[in-house]
């Protein structure tokens, strides 16, 4: 069901007082941030995620991504850390563990923003007992999105927190240019013949592959310039997966049975694609006559 | 000691150089998804099908404008939404560099224009969206459905509704009178 999403009326529902950060304690936060001359340690706050996090988490500090690298540690009590890491959507049990391991960290901190739940609640954003994100309760200063966010994703976003690489995404509003038009795929293609080469793909191959086959298939006969069979038999006979070529035959068969078998196939295959297609209006016709006959028998 | 540390110079370095040098991510990989505004016909399939609702449409009505928008901080990175697209103007890309300091920066947005209904003057579909389905149906010169189809791309639903229910009356008298003239045979 499409959303809009529209920030319910406060009388509705309660929202926590979230916590503000001082003065004095930003000011310490970003000299540190300028000059950090030490390694820096990680609390990692599980807030009713569901350990898919946790797990990337912990391969970041395997010896492939091997985060340590930058001095990045686990660390086992808040009171340690210097970043604190939450992840899970804030449910609402979690709220006052997640302040007290807050509260607990020693001034100035960061605060990580792991996953997509804990960017903004993610699939759990709407749930009645989750609040839909860390920020809700506490500063976040850095949001690090996924779901979850793979190893490379976390070291960019640690790497973006101790100021190593710059930020990347921007947000940006488009607005459409008057006379601005969407351009139609395939149009020199027969859109039946397009749209039944594409079922068929999907049905073979499920959507994600049977998109990517038909394209390539239709592509093929887009670019062929006389013959188009003899393109699709090559396209057909240069594959190694017999997967593939399987699916391609399949294809093959439904854009042979669109095209008008009456003697006349190889002419028209000759003269490329052009109006090959059995049009509706025939079949329409066709289809009528039949009935009008059975009824007139009556 | 010396066949452990032999060992070691065999196996080499396993740690992945990231944050210095670029990372290769393998094919299939899913990261950001690029929507590209220009193709996009604001169709709102993407936002029906998107499991953490990241892609909302907010129709304002009153204004005529439709905003397709897009939160990275939402998003799950299923694909679904490139499954979906008709126009293909959403693709998973590889980039998965999308951490930011600033919430803002985590969201897209397009405005779109809507079209309005030639018959009550109503608001009723973004401009490109007509547009694309007049196209695609004139690509259908035999098609009877088609036809008629693309006489009323510029009418609301329920003008369309109020049409077709015409239609059928009509249908139902011309046919009723055949019928009546065959029994009379």
């Amino acid at each position: 069901m499409m959303v809009i999403d529209r920030p319910l009326p406060d009388a509705l529902q309660y929202k926590p007082a979230k916590r503000e950060v001082d003065e004095a304690v930003q000011k310490a936060k970003l000299a540190l941030l300028h000059d950090i001359k030490r390694s820096v340690y990680i609390y990692r706050v599980d807030c009713g995620g569901c350990n898919g996090c946790e797990i990337e988490i912990f391969s970041t500090i395997t010896p492939v991504f091997d985060a340590e690298r930058f001095g990045i540690k686990n660390t086992p009590s808040p009171r340690h850390a210097d970043i604190l890491v939450y992840t899970g959507a804030v449910t609402r049990a979690m709220r006052m563990p997640a302040l007290r391991a807050y509260d607990g960290a020693p001034d100035p901190k960061l605060v990580v923003s792991y996953g997509a739940c804990g960017c903004t609640g993610g699939v759990f954003h709407d749930n009645y007992c989750t609040w839909g994100g860390t920020d809700k309760i506490i500063p976040v200063d850095v949001y690090i999105p996924g779901c979850p966010p793979t190893p490379a994703q976390t070291i960019y976003g640690f790497a973006m927190a101790l100021g190593l690489l710059g930020q990347k995404l921007k947000h940006t509003e488009t607005r459409e240019v008057p006379g601005e038009q969407a351009p139609l795929l395939y149009a020199s293609i027969p859109y039946k013949v397009r749209v039944s080469i594409e079922r068929e793909a999907r049905r073979y191959a499920g959507y994600q592959w049977g998109a990517k086959l038909s394209d390539e298939f239709l592509q093929t006969m887009e670019k062929s310039e006389n013959n188009v069979m003899a393109d699709v038999n090559h396209l057909i006979a240069k594959q190694d997966d017999p997967r593939r070529a399987e699916v391609f035959r399949a294809l093959k068969k439904v854009l042979e049975d669109a095209l008008v078998d009456d003697g006349r196939m190889a002419d028209m295959l000759k003269s490329g694609l052009e109006r090959v297609v059995v049009s509706g209006d025939d079949r329409a016709r066709a289809i009528a006559d039949s009935a009008l006959s059975e009824h007139g028998r009556r | 000691m010396f066949k452990t540390i032999k060992e070691i110079l065999r196996t080499g370095d396993a740690t992945i150089k990231y944050p210095f040098a670029p990372l290769e991510r393998p094919e299939g990989a899913r990261g950001k998804p690029e929507h590209d505004p220009i193709a996009c016909i604001a169709c709102a399939a993407c936002a029906n099908v998107c499991p953490p609702n990241a892609i909302q449409m907010l129709i304002e009505a009153d204004k005529g404008q439709t905003t397709w928008s897009i939160n990275f901080g939402r998003c799950i990175f299923c694909g679904r939404c490139e499954e979906v697209c008709p126009t293909h103007a959403i693709v998973l890309s590889k980039e998965f560099e999308l951490a930011v300091m600033n919430k803002e920066d985590l969201e897209e947005r397009c405005t779109y224009d809507m079209a309005r209904c030639s018959e009550c003057g109503e608001y009723y579909a973004t401009v490109k969206q007509v547009d694309y389905a007049t196209r695609i149906l004139s690509q259908l010169p035999g098609d009877l459905e088609a036809q008629q189809a693309a006489a009323l791309t510029g009418v609301c639903p329920k003008c369309k509704q109020k049409a077709d229910a015409y239609r059928n009356k009509h249908r139902d008298e011309l046919v009723g009178g055949k019928r009546k003239m065959e029994a009379k045979r």
